[in-house]
C-alpha cells in the first residue's frame, strides 16, 4: 500500500499548506484578496481532513502495526500524523462553524497562531514520513537543533500526561465558562 | 471574566501544555537497570581510524581510537580478610573498580556467510545472549547436549544463523555433522581480538573463531586462569627471583600508579606455584589471568611495534599471516580479493556487550572497496596513505531474530537482501539500540502520549468554538 499512501498525502499536505497561507494572509490583511482567497478556507480545510483522514488509513495498511509501533520513527510519524489531523479537523471545524468571526479583532491573531502551528505539525509529520521512505531531508536537522532527535521516540513522562489531560479538561472547562458568561 | 481574557487564558494554556511537552519529551523513562542488565553508555557513537597494508606474506591492520584513559589491568585477586577476592570480572556496564580491559575486535569474512557483508555483527547476535535482559541462565546452557556438555559453553555468545534450525531459539543447533561441513565451506567469522591486559603486553593477540559459538583457535590461547577451582586458591603466583616481587599492590591499582613500562600482568614464564604459607598481606593483588605465548592457530595473531594510548588515544597494530595454514579457523587474505571486515571497541571499562561496533566494511586487496589495503615491499608498512574514518556505535539489545521478526519493519527488506547501510545511519542505530532496551515501556508511554495529545487538541477545540463568537448572520 505504500505507493497509494505516496500518491494519496499530496492532497492533504497540498490543501493543508493552501489554507495555511491563506490564514496567516487573512490574518494579516483585510485587503480583497486575502477575503477572496478565506472564502475558500472551509472546503479547503474539509477536503483536506477528508484526504488526510483516507491518506492515514491508507498509511496504517503501509506496516503491520506491530512492526510500525515498535520503531521510534514509525512512532513518531504515526504520533505527527494522528496529531496533524486531529488539529486540522479541529480548524476545519472551527472555521466552517464560526465563519467570518474568526477574523473579529483580536481572534485574528489567535488564527494566525494557528495556522503557523498547523502548517509546524503538517512539516513534522511530512519530514518523518520522508524518513520512513527511505528519503530523508535536513528538516530532521532543525528538530534536533531544536532539542528532539528524531531518532528517538516522542514521548512525554507520567506527570506531564497527568497535566496534559487536566489542560484538556480545563480547556473545555473555561469554554463552557465563557459561553455562559 | 471577559470572554477576550478566557480565550487568551485558553491559548496560552494550549502553547504552555506544548512548551512543556517538548521540554520534557523522551524523559522517565530510559535509566541504568543493572538488574535487567541494562547500562547506557554516555557515548553512544565513537570515530574509529583504520588502516590496512600487506606485503604478500603479512597483513597488517592497525587502529586509532580514543579512550580517556587507558585500561590495562584485567581481573586481579586482592587478598583481603585472609582470602583471596575477584575484582575485574565481566558485569553489566563499567567495572566499578575500574578494573577491566580495553579491547579491539575485528570480524573478517572473505564472502562466506554472505549476510555479513550486508549485515555485520547483527547476523551474530542471536537469542537470548549473554547480558542480554533475557539472558539464557549459565545451567540451561550447560545442560545443553552440544554447547554445554560437549563444548563446555556457559552462555549463549556471539553465533551465525545458520548453526540454529530455528534462529529464534538458541538451542536448536543443527546436527554436528552439519556444523562440521557448514565449517569446511567456510561458513564462520574470523575474529581478530586484541586485549589491553590479556595477551597484548606479551605482544600478542588472540584468534577466535565465530560459528555455533565463539571459540578460541585451535591451539594454545595467550592466556589461562589463574585460579585452582579445587583447593581455592590462585595457581600461580609471581617469582621474586626473576620480577622482584611475589605480588602486585593493590593500592597501586587503585590509584593507576602502573602504567605500561610497569608489572602489572603475570606472565607463565615469570612465575612460580602459588604457595599458600607465603605471609601474604592485606593489599597484596596477583592477576587471575597467567599470558603465555600461545601455540597454533590461535596465536597466528601478534602485535607490531608497542600497543600503546598516548595523548587520548589508542594506536594498535596487529600483524597476521595473510594465509595462517588454518582454513577452518582462519580467513586467508589473498590479493586481488575484496573483504568484510566490521570492529568493535571496548573501553571505559566496559566489558562484553557493552562495546561500540561497527557496520560492515568492504576491504580491498588491489581491488576498489570502501577502503583499500596498500600493497608495500619489505617487513613494515611505512602507513603513508590516509585513515579510513569508521563511525563506531552502542548497538543496544537487538538481535537477528528480532530484525527478522515481525517486529521489525524492515524485515521484509532483510527478506530482500537490502544491506542494512541502505536504510540505517549509525546514530540511528544507536538510538534504537538503547530504545529497544525499553521497549514495552517505551511503547506503552508513545501511546498513552499520543492519546493524551489528541486530548489535548479535543479540548482546546471545543474551547476555541465556544469562544471565538458565533457564525455572522
Amino acid at each position: 500500500m505504500a505507493p497509494y499512501h505516496h500518491l494519496m498525502v499530496h492532497f492533504p499536505i497540498a490543501l493543508w499548506t493552501v489554507a495555511a497561507l491563506i490564514i496567516i494572509l487573512r490574518a494579516l490583511s483585510d485587503g480583497a484578496l486575502a477575503r477572496n482567497a478565506a472564502a475558500v478556507l472551509t472546503p479547503l480545510l474539509v477536503l483536506g481532513v477528508l484526504t488526510g483522514a483516507i491518506a492515514y488509513l491508507i498509511g496504517l495498511s503501509v506496516f503491520p502495526y506491530e512492526a510500525i509501533s515498535s520503531s521510534p520513527l514509525g512512532r513518531n510519524k504515526l504520533i505527527a500524523a494522528t496529531w496533524a489531523l486531529a488539529y486540522w479537523a479541529l480548524l476545519a471545524i472551527t472555521v466552517w462553524r464560526l465563519g467570518d468571526a474568526v477574523w473579529e479583532g483580536a481572534k485574528r491573531w489567535v488564527m494566525l497562531l494557528l495556522g503557523v502551528l498547523g502548517g509546524g505539525l503538517l512539516t513534522v509529520a511530512g519530514a518523518l514520513g520522508g524518513h520512513l521512505s527511505g528519503t530523508p531531508s535536513a528538516v530532521s536537522q532543525l528538530f534536533r537543533l531544536l532539542g528532539w532527535e528524531v531518532y528517538t521516540t516522542f514521548y512525554v513522562p507520567n506527570f506531564m500526561l497527568v497535566l496534559l489531560v487536566i489542560a484538556a479538561i480545563v480547556l473545555a472547562g473555561l469554554g463552557l465558562v465563557g459561553r455562559r458568561s | 471574566m471577559p470572554k477576550k481574557n478566557l480565550l487568551n487564558a485558553v491559548v496560552a494554556l494550549f502553547l504552555l501544555m506544548l512548551v512543556l511537552s517538548w521540554f520534557f519529551h523522551g524523559s522517565g523513562v530510559v535509566h541504568n537497570d543493572l538488574k535487567r542488565n541494562i547500562y547506557i553508555p554516555e557515548t553512544l557513537t565513537l570515530p574509529l581510524q583504520v588502516k590496512a597494508a600487506y606485503n604478500g606474506d603479512k597483513m597488517f591492520f592497525r587502529y586509532r581510537w580514543s579512550a580517556k584513559q587507558p585500561h590495562i589491568y584485567h581481573d586481579m585477586m586482592k587478598f583481603q580478610g585472609g582470602k583471596w577476592e575477584r575484582y575485574g570480572k565481566s558485569v553489566p556496564g563499567p567495572q566499578p573498580q575500574g578494573i577491566y580491559e580495553d579491547r579491539m575486535t575485528m570480524l573478517v569474512d572473505d564472502g562466506s556467510v554472505p549476510e555479513f557483508e550486508k549485515y555485520g555483527g547483527y547476523i551474530t547476535i542471536g537469542d537470548r545472549m549473554r547480558f542480554f535482559t533475557n539472558e539464557a541462565k549459565k545451567e540451561e546452557v550447560e545442560a545443553h547436549p552440544y554447547l554445554g556438555k560437549q563444548k563446555k559453553q556457559v552462555e549463549v555468545g556471539k553465533h551465525l544463523p545458520e548453526t540454529r534450525a530455528n534462529v529464534g531459539d538458541w538451542k536448536s543447533v543443527v546436527p554436528e555433522v552439519q556444523l562440521k561441513a557448514q565449517r569446511q565451506a567456510g561458513y564462520f567469522l574470523d575474529l581478530w581480538h586484541w586485549r589491553a591486559h590479556r595477551s597484548s603486553p606479551i605482544g600478542k593477540s588472540d584468534d577466535q573463531v565465530i560459528a555455533e559459538a565463539r571459540y578460541g583457535d585451535e591451539g594454545k590461547g595467550p592466556f589461562f586462569d589463574n585460579w585452582d577451582k579445587d583447593k581455592k586458591q590462585p595457581k600461580l603466583m609471581f617469582d621474586a627471583a626473576k620480577v622482584g616481587k611475589t605480588a602486585l599492590n593493590w593500592d597501586d591499582l587503585a590509584n593507576r600508579k602502573l602504567g605500561f613500562d610497569d608489572l602489572y600482568y603475570l606472565r607463565e614464564d615469570q612465575a612460580k606455584p602459588y604457595d599458600p604459607n607465603h605471609a601474604w598481606k592485606e593489599g597484596d593483588t596477583l592477576p587471575r589471568r597467567v599470558l603465555r605465548l600461545g601455540e597454533g592457530s590461535r596465536a597466528d595473531i601478534s602485535v607490531q611495534g608497542q600497543a600503546r594510548w598516548k595523548d587520548g588515544y589508542w594506536d594498535v597494530t596487529l600483524v597476521r599471516a595473510m594465509d595462517t595454514g588454518h582454513p577452518l579457523d582462519d580467513k586467508a587474505f589473498v590479493d586481488n580479493r575484496v573483504y568484510s571486515v566490521a570492529f568493535g571497541v571496548h573501553r571505559d571499562a566496559f566489558g562484553s556487550r557493552w562495546h561500540l561496533v561497527s557496520l560492515p566494511k568492504r576491504l580491498g586487496l588491489n581491488r576498489q572497496a570502501d577502503f583499500t589495503a596498500a600493497r608495500f615491499e619489505g617487513a613494515e608498512p611505512k602507513w603513508e596513505q590516509d585513515w579510513y574514518n569508521v563511525t563506531l556505535f552502542y548497538p543496544g539489545q537487538v538481535s537477528w531474530p528480532l530484525l527478522t521478526s515481525a517486529r521489525h519493519a524492515g524485515a521484509e527488506n532483510i527478506k530482500k537482501g537490502i544491506p542494512v547501510r541502505a536504510r540505517h545511519s549509525e546514530v540511528q542505530l544507536a538510538h534504537y539500540g538503547v530504545e529497544m532496551e525499553f521497549y514495552d515501556e517505551i511503547r506503552k508511554q508513545w501511546l498513552y502520549t499520543l492519546l493524551a495529545g489528541v486530548l489535548l487538541i479535543v479540548g482546546f477545540g471545543i474551547a476555541l468554538n465556544l469562544l471565538l463568537g458565533k457564525k455572522e448572520k
